[in-house]
């Protein structure tokens, strides 16, 4: 089989084929393909194996993994140069635990990221990137904010922003990214756009229903593909309303004003709620 | 036999990650696995009563923990012919040091949270492989500039990530292991220099005084001329280098040493 050598190669999809659970059973499951631009939920219980996936998807598994899966991009088998090249990380990720370390300002921050990219030091980009991010977060970013006073979802939201738009990594991680007080939708229409492939571990409902399709996870193999159906999306999309509502009232409290009302109207609309 | 030296700041992960790597090896290699650290550690029981492999628990007391780790390397060898990969850690204290050598493998093991890379010495720029650890602690541009920071200054690295926690990562490095090459008996060579015990200071003096210094470093020379420097134990000190600290503290004398050369004035 052909093998994908470089980077120079755009990525347009990978393919996940089955390998073995916890027990040692064959998965059955077609090969899932996943194109740029698409978003894929992974979902199941805590110790399902839903990290055991992704550390899978991280280092394009070559049966050479716990799961024996397989993975191929653009329909071909990885070479090593793809997978463990360290000048150019094919995987980003983004997880709940994460937090900025560096002692900087947004702005040199940025910067330095795109050296460290070898890419141009373009102002433009980064207010690129800076308004981005405001619009994932409703406490708004300037980029002469130091980095770590950022609050969680600040910190959160320049993340995505900065993933999206300096990292060239083409494939995005995304590890349980709920409670983090962001517009989440936002969050991942931004990534989509920037043709990325986004996979997302988590619980959160919204969150599960806003993406192409999921994979079930039980007992360390994938049980289940589904197709997210309109109606899911509407639920989704219904959801994410209820939150930024939930948002806008957090805000209200910080800003010190009083609640009267949640402000949410439960009447029947178009798309049935 | 192959020879794997990991070495990092106290904290980085070592042990965890060697216990993931020493997993995937154990069953088709003999391994050893040896423990430098300064005052105390219980790695090496933690490695064997876990993996049920045989290990070797070194303190290096009052010296410099990596010109001891050398200084005992040819004694851990000999000691371990039937074996397919010895495993050593370092005690990891010192940047400016690491006892890598041309004919093994040197691993760093590298904590992301702990700052800059660019304050490291040889123990990243020398190291065949560093493995970065904590990385799922900080964000994804973090990482990607301390990446480009390493490979500005080890641009031959080979970058593993690694999380003690989860195993991730042990499987690269196991097959790294397997791939680099066999000791075959050759003379091993030090990658770097390290830094010279050259002060009365390293012969134990405790006074901040040019003049006591200088003295006690002219008299631990002197007495260094006169011993073979075999760090053979036969005085009870763990090597010449303390049996000289010893005299000079006056807890020790002279005559322990069953090969010391009397001066003329004293024969």
């Amino acid at each position: 089989m052909e093998c994908v050598r470089t980077m120079n190669e755009p990525i347009r999809k990978i393919t996940i084929l089955p390998g073995k659970d916890k027990s040692g059973q064959s998965e059955n499951f077609e090969p899932i393909d996943i194109e740029i631009g698409q978003s894929i939920a992974i979902v199941g219980n805590t110790g399902a194996g839903k990290s055991q996936l992704l550390y899978d998807i991280e280092r394009l598994a070559q049966k050479d993994t716990k799961s024996s899966r397989l993975f191929l991009v653009n329909d071909k088998k990885p070479g090593k140069e793809i997978r463990f090249n360290p000048k150019r990380k094919l995987i980003a990720s983004l997880s709940q635990s994460m937090h900025f370390l560096t002692d900087i300002s947004v702005e040199d921050f940025l910067k330095l990221h795109l050296e460290a990219r070898g890419k141009e030091q373009n102002p433009k980009i980064i207010a690129e990137v800076i308004n981005q991010a405001n619009q994932i977060t409703g406490e708004a970013i300037s980029a002469t904010m130091n980095l770590l006073n950022l609050s969680g979802g600040q910190s959160r939201a320049l993340m995505i922003a900065d993933v999206a738009i300096i990292s060239d990594s083409p494939i995005i991680l995304i590890d349980e990214l709920e409670n983090a007080g962001i517009k989440k939708e936002k969050a991942v229409e931004i990534l989509i756009k920037k043709n990325k492939i986004i996979l997302i571990v988590t619980h959160d409902p919204s969150l599960a229903l806003s993406t192409n399709k999921r994979l079930i996870i039980k007992n360390g193999g994938i049980v289940n593909v589904l197709d997210t159906t309109k109606q899911e999306h509407d639920i989704a999309h219904y959801l994410n309303w209820i939150e930024s509502h939930n948002l806008k009232i957090r805000d209200k409290i910080r800003m010190g004003m009083e609640i009267k009302d949640v402000a949410i109207d439960c009447k029947k609309t178009k798309s049935g709620y | 036999m192959k020879f794997i030296i990991f070495a990092g700041t106290p904290g980085a992960g070592k042990t965890s990650i060697v216990k993931h790597i020493a997993k995937e090896l154990k069953n088709d290699y003999k391994l050893f696995f040896a423990k430098f650290d300064c005052i105390q550690t219980s790695d090496n029981e933690k490695i064997e009563k876990e993996l049920n492999i045989p290990t070797v628990k070194k303190l290096a007391g009052d010296i410099c923990p990596d010109h001891y780790t050398a200084l005992e390397i040819p004694k851990i060898l000999n000691q371990n012919q039937d074996k397919d990969i010895i495993l050593l850690e370092t005690a990891g204290l010192c940047l400016r040091c690491s006892p890598y050598v041309h004919e093994g493998l040197g691993i760093n093991i590298l904590d992301i949270t702990a700052g800059d890379p660019i304050r490291y010495g040889p123990i990243l720029t020398q190291a065949d492989i560093v493995a970065i650890s904590k990385g799922d602690l900080i964000s994804q541009a973090e990482r990607e500039i301390f990446r480009a920071k390493i490979l500005k200054i080890n641009e031959n690295a080979i970058i593993v990530d690694v999380n003690g926690l989860t195993g991730e990562g042990a499987v690269d490095i196991a097959n790294l292991i397997k791939e680099s090459p066999d000791l075959k008996n050759k003379d091993l060579t030090l990658k770097h220099s390290m830094p010279s015990a050259i002060c009365g200071y390293c012969y134990g003096n405790k006074i901040i005084n040019e003049k006591k210094v200088y003295q006690q470093y002219t008299q631990g020379k002197e007495l260094k001329s006169r011993i073979p420097n075999l760090n053979c134990g036969k005085c009870g000190f763990k090597t010449c280098n303390e049996f000289i600290r010893g005299v000079l503290d006056k807890t020790a004398k002279k005559e322990d040493c069953p090969f010391f050369k009397k001066s003329e004035e004293e024969e």
